[in-house]
């Protein structure tokens, strides 16, 4: 294509404080010059394109001037102002189009649409994939830089390269583990009285999220009154005494250590928060009646024995917790959610987002009032016992079949002709049977033997190994020009056909565009039948003809569809016809 | 405890107790063991199989996708060589058997591992990429997250068109799940998106799993042993009713495309490569394409033949099932064929008694219980009806 020269009147700055030379800038295909008005300063300049980077520009909304910034390679960068925006516009597009013929730089595209929100990682990523891939980036320089598809259109169909599916679906996160519950085992060393845990962010957090009070007590004691490494050695202390399930031994530590007896009593902050759940309890859960059954917490299996109950065990109940507790709890945790997303690994940040979502939580379900439909809904079910009710299979939909009759056009003249002359030959069939035997036998060799020789003939001319392909036999160029032709075609289709059926202007403009180029491309293709050697025009006619029978074929319904719409306007009511 | 009588048996001592299935070992008049005869438990099997003849909906083109559990359990050797292996295995048998029986549908595969979910392939109707790709990558560890699972098939399962018919088939090896966030919601949001979720168990029944299936509509079964799950997985094949509210009635655009001339030479759309010959030309817009059904790379156009969709068809027509035949001696003098109409074998069993045999309503044939296994799950004609007219 070729590029007239630009002249513009400029003012030429070193750097942004620089008033600026006034002068001429004249803009060629390979280079640009700057010629100042005063011939005595000595601010010339002659820059070769193929130095320059890429280009910066102020906006035309913003109140700056209308600057444009050029960086070279080298990291130095020409800064110019123009008289007025449209100037800059038009320098900019001739820089922009000669920095695309290059081959290893590709600067942004400064083709936006005003709709099109990109992020800067997004561009980044284009640009990359760009980059990377030659035959992409020319697709891109053919379309969308001559104008025939928008970059939104182009990367539309790549969304997969782009990789913007992953990125939009939300990240997968794996939820609290119940294993925590009752598989923390420290690590104990046989020989030394030593007992090992092993603490991760992550358990951290399972922690902080099942237990608020020691939340709590991270937040109040850390790093006042104690460093992080003593916090979490005593909570382990407490975790191991309770594994040994001695109350006994876990008063007494509690009574000698008041940090101790935070983690070892139970959790206050649950408390008070079970008691507000329990006023909201589901009435179908009896809880009189489980208590019977729970005989886990009552001393001895609930086998009744005569003893005398002691004062100190009351108090060591106050140390003595179950398993179920912890199960329930971590249900309660999991089922509310993980609502915050560790992302640092400092613990203290931690505690307080999850103290934050906790107050947050808890001002909504005391706003939430309306759940007494969903406990009707969940009284009636459970009401009801799974076992005897009968099995709710969802209803089936029925098969109705239309009459196919119905969806062709009716032909009845045919029919009867179709049925008269098949009725007519089947008669004389049961007449006279069929001849043995039923095909002449020359007739049938002749035909055989021209179908071989055109198999066997296509399959000669190709060539006897099967693994070289029909392209592998034509001139690199040749070959090179047709793949090209073939990808365009290709991309040019798949846009053409997904733009109908034709509901709005945008598209029919869509299509008219890429009509347009696909006119171009055709009458491309009978020159490249035309340029190659004679004994290779056979081979890459064959080539060709489907390229060219998808063009027409894609004509065809550009025409008819465009023939139907106007008939359908042209019978307006009103008079008009288009 | 174990009681000597038979009531304090469990289940699997009761097989040895009761059954004696040594006792149904046979030699014959050289000493060499008989094989033992099958045929009356693949029949009764199959009579178990067979559904109501009513005319319903079925599910033609179905979007099926298979989460396979590769979590820590999957590791356990409980059937040999361990869950993880028997399950892939028979994965891949029921991905051919599936594209066998419903040629227009479409699947792709699901890992739960490491309490994540990943995509193993994409939607697709070609059985040997999901193979190449299932067999690839058998390994297992951590938990596993029924919910993270649905939520990833959910978010794809929303994007296709509503004609489609869409399932998950959930093969989970776990006794737990461990999940982000309350997954009550995620099973409310599935049905809500007329999901069909099936599970197939292979430790013990969960209620999770049962209420999932229940609210979705879907099957929920723990395999015994290595062979019923074979036969779970395999019931999963055949086209499942529709249910009523999820079924909407659709025209479809489909192209017939016809096979390209044998001395054609074109580059095919799917591999960028000249092809001789062997393809198929869309019919609208003229593209090559190497294999159906597929749809066309260029336009869209769903590309199917005709023997596809006659084998779609025929699951919405099944044949009625055939009357067993009773053996009783007025039945062997009045014109007890002695051939089967299908296979011509013969349908008396030792000492010329009339072995067991079925007959067809409509045309009054006999056949023997392989020919109407046959019939009813192969082949999908009664010969005998065809060959009345």
């Amino acid at each position: 294509m070729a590029t007239r020269p630009v002249e513009k009147r400029v003012k030429y700055k070193t750097s942004v404080k620089d008033s600026g030379t006034p002068g001429f800038l004249r803009m060629r295909e390979e280079m640009f010059i700057f010629i100042p008005n005063d011939p005595r300063s000595t601010t010339k300049l002659k820059v070769q394109l193929q130095t320059i980077k890429g280009q910066k520009h102020t906006k035309e909304g913003s109140n700056k001037p209308p600057w444009l910034n050029l960086s070279n390679k080298q990291g130095g960068s020409y800064i110019f102002e123009f008289e007025n925006y449209s100037d800059l516009q038009v320098c900019r597009d001739f820089v922009g189009k000669v920095l695309a013929k290059g081959e290893d730089t590709y600067e942004k595209p400064t083709i936006t649409s005003h709709d099109e929100q990109l992020s800067a990682a997004e561009m980044e990523l284009r640009i990359k994939l760009l980059r990377e891939n030659s035959e992409l980036q020319k697709l891109h320089k053919q379309f969308v830089i001559s104008g025939v598809l928008t970059e939104a259109e182009f990367w539309a169909t790549r969304k997969k390269l782009l990789g913007g599916e992953s990125n939009k679906r939300s990240k997968q996160q794996v939820g609290l583990k119940s294993g925590m519950v009752s598989d923390i085992k420290p690590s104990t060393d046989g020989r030394t009285n030593r007992v090992t845990f092993n603490l991760t962010p992550e358990v951290i957090f399972q922690i902080f999220a099942e237990k608020p009070a020691v939340r709590q007590a991270f937040l109040n004691f850390v790093p006042n009154k104690m460093s992080e490494k003593d916090f979490w050695t005593k909570y382990f202390r407490a975790e191991y005494l309770h594994s040994t399930k001695n109350a006994v031994a876990a008063a007494a530590e509690a009574a000698e250590d008041e940090e101790l007896a935070v983690f070892l009593k139970p959790d206050d902050i649950l408390a008070s928060e079970a008691r507000r759940k329990i006023r909201r309890v589901d009435p179908t859960l009896d809880m009189d009646a489980d208590l019977g059954d729970d005989y886990t917490h009552v001393a001895d299996h609930g086998i009744f024995r005569y003893e005398i109950k002691e004062a100190t065990e009351e108090l060591n109940d106050l140390y003595r917790r179950t398993l179920s507790q912890d199960l329930n709890r971590h249900a309660a945790v999991v089922l509310e959610g993980r609502a915050v997303d560790i992302d640092s690994e400092d613990t203290r940040t931690v505690a307080e987002a999850l103290a934050r979502a906790k107050q947050v939580s808890r001002a909504n379900v005391e706003i939430d009032g309306g759940e007494n439909q969903e406990r009707l809904d969940r009284i009636s079910r459970m009401t009801e016992m799974e076992d005897l009710q009968a099995p709710r299979d969802p209803p089936l939909a029925a098969l109705c079949i239309k009459d196919p009759r119905d969806y062709f056009d009716s032909q009845q003249a045919n029919h009867a002709e179709a049925y008269e002359s098949l009725k007519e030959i089947i008669s004389l069939v049961k007449a006279k049977g069929l001849s043995n035997p039923i095909l002449k036998s020359d007739v049938a060799f002749k035909v055989f033997n021209g179908l071989t020789h055109n198999i066997s003939s296509a399959k000669y001319h190709l060539g006897k190994n099967p693994q070289e392909s029909v392209l592998d036999r034509l001139p690199n160029s040749t070959k090179e020009e047709l793949l090209h032709h073939w990808t365009s075609i290709q991309e040019l289709l798949k846009h053409f056909w997904s733009s109908y059926p034709i509901t709005a202007t945008h598209l029919q403009i869509k299509v008219g565009r890429l009509k347009d180029a696909m006119s171009d491309i055709y009458p491309q293709l009978e020159a490249l039948k035309e340029s190659v050697q004679s004994e290779l025009r056979h081979h890459v006619s064959l080539l060709v003809r489907p390229m060219q029978q998808a063009l027409e074929a894609a004509f065809q319904h550009y025409d008819a569809d465009l023939q139907r719409r106007s008939s359908k306007v042209g019978e307006r009511p009103n008079g008009y016809y288009v | 405890e174990d009681d000597d009588d038979l009531d304090g048996f469990n289940a699997w001592e009761r097989t040895y107790a009761d059954e004696r299935s040594w006792e149904s070992l046979q030699e014959d008049e050289s000493g060499l063991l008989r094989p033992i005869d099958n045929k009356a438990i693949y029949h009764a099997q199959y009579r178990r199989r067979l559904r109501t003849t009513a005319r319903i909906q079925k599910g033609l083109i179905r979007y099926l996708y298979i989460v396979i559990d590769l979590s820590r359990a999957a590791a356990e050797m409980d059937i040999r060589p361990s869950r993880m292996f028997v399950v892939a295995r028979h994965v891949e048998a029921f991905i051919r058997e599936f594209f066998d029986q419903n040629p227009l549908s479409q699947i792709a595969l699901v890992t739960i591992k490491d309490g994540v979910a990943n995509m193993l392939t994409d939607l697709g109707g070609s059985p040997e990429s999901h193979i190449k790709a299932l067999m690839g990558k058998l390994e297992c560890s951590g938990e596993s997250s029924l919910q993270n699972a649905l939520e990833l098939v959910h978010g794809y399962l929303n994007q296709i068109p509503s004609y489609g018919h869409r399932e998950v088939l959930i093969l989970y090896s776990a006794l737990s799940t461990c999940d982000p966030g309350d997954i009550m919601e995620t099973i409310q949001k599935c049905k809500k998106s007329k999901i069909r979720c099936s599970v197939i168990g292979l430790s013990a029944e969960m209620f999770i799993c049962k209420h999932l299936c229940q609210e979705t509509g879907g099957l929920y079964s723990v395999a015994m042993d290595e062979a019923h799950l074979k036969e779970l997985i395999l019931e999963h094949a055949p086209p499942p009713p529709a249910i009523a509210e999820y079924a909407i009635a659709n025209l479809i655009k489909m192209g017939f495309p016809q096979r390209a001339a044998e001395a054609s030479i074109s580059i095919c759309s799917c591999h960028k490569e000249a092809k001789v010959g062997a393809g198929y030309t869309c019919p609208r817009c003229k593209a090559r394409v190497c294999e159906l059904p597929t749809d066309c790379c260029i336009c869209g156009l769903t590309l199917v033949s005709s023997p596809h969709l006659a084998r779609s068809y025929h699951h919405l027509f099944p044949i009625a099932p055939f009357d067993e035949v009773s053996v009783s001696l007025t039945n062997m003098h009045n014109k007890f064929p002695k051939n089967c109409f299908g296979c011509q074998q013969s349908l008396l069993a030792t000492g010329n008694k009339p072995g067991p045999c079925v007959s067809c309503r409509t045309c009054r044939q006999y056949f023997c219980l392989d020919c109407d296994i046959y019939i009813h799950e192969s082949l999908h004609n009664c010969p005998g009806c065809d060959s009345i007219r």
